[in-house]
């Protein structure tokens, strides 16, 4: 963008600033500050936006990646040569022995007999996980898609949501909101945001933020597409940033807000003919490496058996 | 966040980004051949390379073999990262090379890099409009219809986390090539969803 007097460039963003805008990455104030009042240069970020949307939608889309070293009954480059296949041979193995740490408690969690689209939850007879792609919401039922076919979610007024990711959007005005982030000059780089009123929540939030971060909570004011600034109860005005980076955590979520075709598990009382009905659904994007916790009370199940299990279905997908 | 919504009966998320490992510490325990290291790199990286190398080639049996292929290439090849780029891009990097070998030795057609740079941006028009109304779903559609040049080069931009300079590093381009490809990918985007409007 244009610097002063004697640059001759357009006024607006470069592709670079509104990219890294998008992306997430630094940005500097003045192509900040340009964006908030230049209703061309948000467009064209929304455009960018809706792009780069596209690509991560196909990311998301994509299946998990496979555990490495899986034998590959046909690999014709394998072949070229006998020296050739044993040093690939060697290499595999070596693989297949380092995937054994990391993969063999998530497959033994989330291993289904095939035909299945269900997983038991590990001490909570009766309880399973559905975890899959969500395909639509329809009233109050929704419709997983999972790796052996759909599965009919049921839900009801007790049925807990919550969902998770870059959910910039629902950052709005008069919104309850807890931010983390590293602190610079007063202003806070949000790097995790808890929107929306915490069912049941009494008093300050117990949040123990790293050296050199802050947390901060009060109501959004002032809301942009850059950031927002914090009310907080003392009516301390505190400027936050955000970024494509900035992991957005809805935990009282109404169905209505989830989002087709991103990763969504569900946790409940399986019924007949692939019918769930749940006790508690999240989404959050494929490897988002954020854990669920689950304080419903459950006769017969214990909270931490039903977020182990949907940690299981998530971390599987991711 | 450390819970900061205990007992409030919620489904809720905690922070625990546990991925923030050193990178070039890694590969050069790679190099020496721990185990563990690889596994954690594999845990860090594979998602986004076989989401990068499938929207390329379109096809999951194949897109995992070119991920093993990758990977297999790290735990031999780890102790020759010499730090010049981010591991991110290195390894996007080999993955690409793995690429367009197994498109090579399937004699699949790849729309030319340099027919690609050369179509011009269509700038704000009409076609413009077609973005700003698509839904997800169909911009999702319309970018597994694009050549594959302009699927790599978005994936590399909005999928990988790399910067312009550093996909421009993997391409072996300059930024300023990087700048009129994307504009161009997105013209043939936006041309895919206008045409797609104008026949429904």
């Amino acid at each position: 963008m244009s610097t002063g007097p004697a640059d001759t460039r357009s006024p607006h963003l470069d592709l670079a600033e509104l990219i890294a805008e998008v992306t997430g990455q630094a940005v500097a104030d003045q192509a900040r500050d340009h964006l908030a009042q230049c209703q061309h240069c948000r467009a064209e970020a929304n455009r960018w936006d809706r792009v780069a949307g596209g690509i991560r939608g196909l990311a998301t889309a994509a299946p998990q990646a496979a555990p490495p070293g899986r034998p590959r009954p046909t690999r014709p480059r394998m072949l070229a040569g006998h020296r050739r296949a044993r040093l690939a041979a060697s290499a595999a193995a070596a693989l297949i022995a380092t995937a054994a740490a990391g993969y063999a408690v998530t497959a033994a969690l989330t291993r289904q007999p095939p035909g299945t689209a269900l997983t038991a939850v590990s001490g909570c007879a009766g309880f399973e996980v559905a975890t899959g792609t969500l395909r639509q919401v329809t009233g109050s039922r929704l419709v997983i898609s999972t790796a052996s076919g759909p599965v009919t979610v049921t839900t009801a007024a007790s049925t807990r949501v919550s969902m998770a990711g870059a959910l910039r959007s629902d950052i709005t005005d008069g919104a309850p909101v807890i931010v983390l982030g590293p602190r610079s000059g007063g202003t806070v780089a949000a790097a995790t945001l808890t929107v929306g009123r915490l069912p049941g929540a009494k008093g300050a939030p117990k949040v123990t933020p790293p050296p050199g971060w802050a947390a901060v909570w009060g109501t959004v004011a002032d809301a942009g597409r850059a950031g927002f600034t914090v009310v907080t109860a003392g009516g301390t005005r505190v400027p936050v940033t955000t970024s494509r980076s900035t992991f957005v955590v809805v935990p009282g979520a109404r169905l209505g807000q989830l989002q087709a075709g991103v990763t969504t598990a569900a946790v409940g009382r399986a019924g007949r003919g692939r019918v769930l009905s749940a006790i508690g659904v999240v989404q959050q994007p494929a490897g988002s490496q954020f854990r669920v916790q689950f304080h419903t009370p459950v006769r017969g199940c214990s909270p931490g058996s039903l977020a182990d299990a949907l940690n299981a279905a998530l971390a599987g997908r991711g | 966040m450390k819970d900061p919504d205990r007992d409030t009966g919620a489904a809720t998320f905690t922070a625990s980004r546990d991925g923030a490992c050193d990178d070039a510490a890694s590969l050069r325990r790679i190099g020496q051949g721990d185990e563990d290291a690889m596994a954690a790199f594999y845990r860090a990286h594979s998602r986004v390379v076989l989401a990068q190398v499938l929207l390329v080639v379109g096809e999951r049996a194949l897109a995992e073999e070119i991920l093993q292929d990758t990977m297999l290439a790290v735990w031999r090849g780890a102790g020759s990262f010499r730090g010049e780029s981010s591991v991110r891009s290195w390894v996007i990097g080999i993955a690409r090379r793995q690429t367009r070998d197994r498109l090579r030795a399937r004699r699949l057609r790849v729309v030319d890099d340099t027919f690609l740079a050369e179509q011009a941006g269509s700038g704000p028009g009409p076609d413009v409009l077609a973005l700003d109304r698509a839904e997800l779903a169909e911009v999702m559609s319309a970018i597994r219809e694009l050549a594959a040049s302009h699927r790599e080069l978005l994936g590399l931009v909005f999928g990988s986390g790399l910067s312009l300079p550093e996909v421009a590093g993997v391409l072996d381009i300059p930024v300023g090539t990087v700048k009129s490809r994307l504009t161009a990918a997105r013209a043939a985007l936006t041309g895919i969803l206008s045409e797609k409007g104008q026949n429904r």
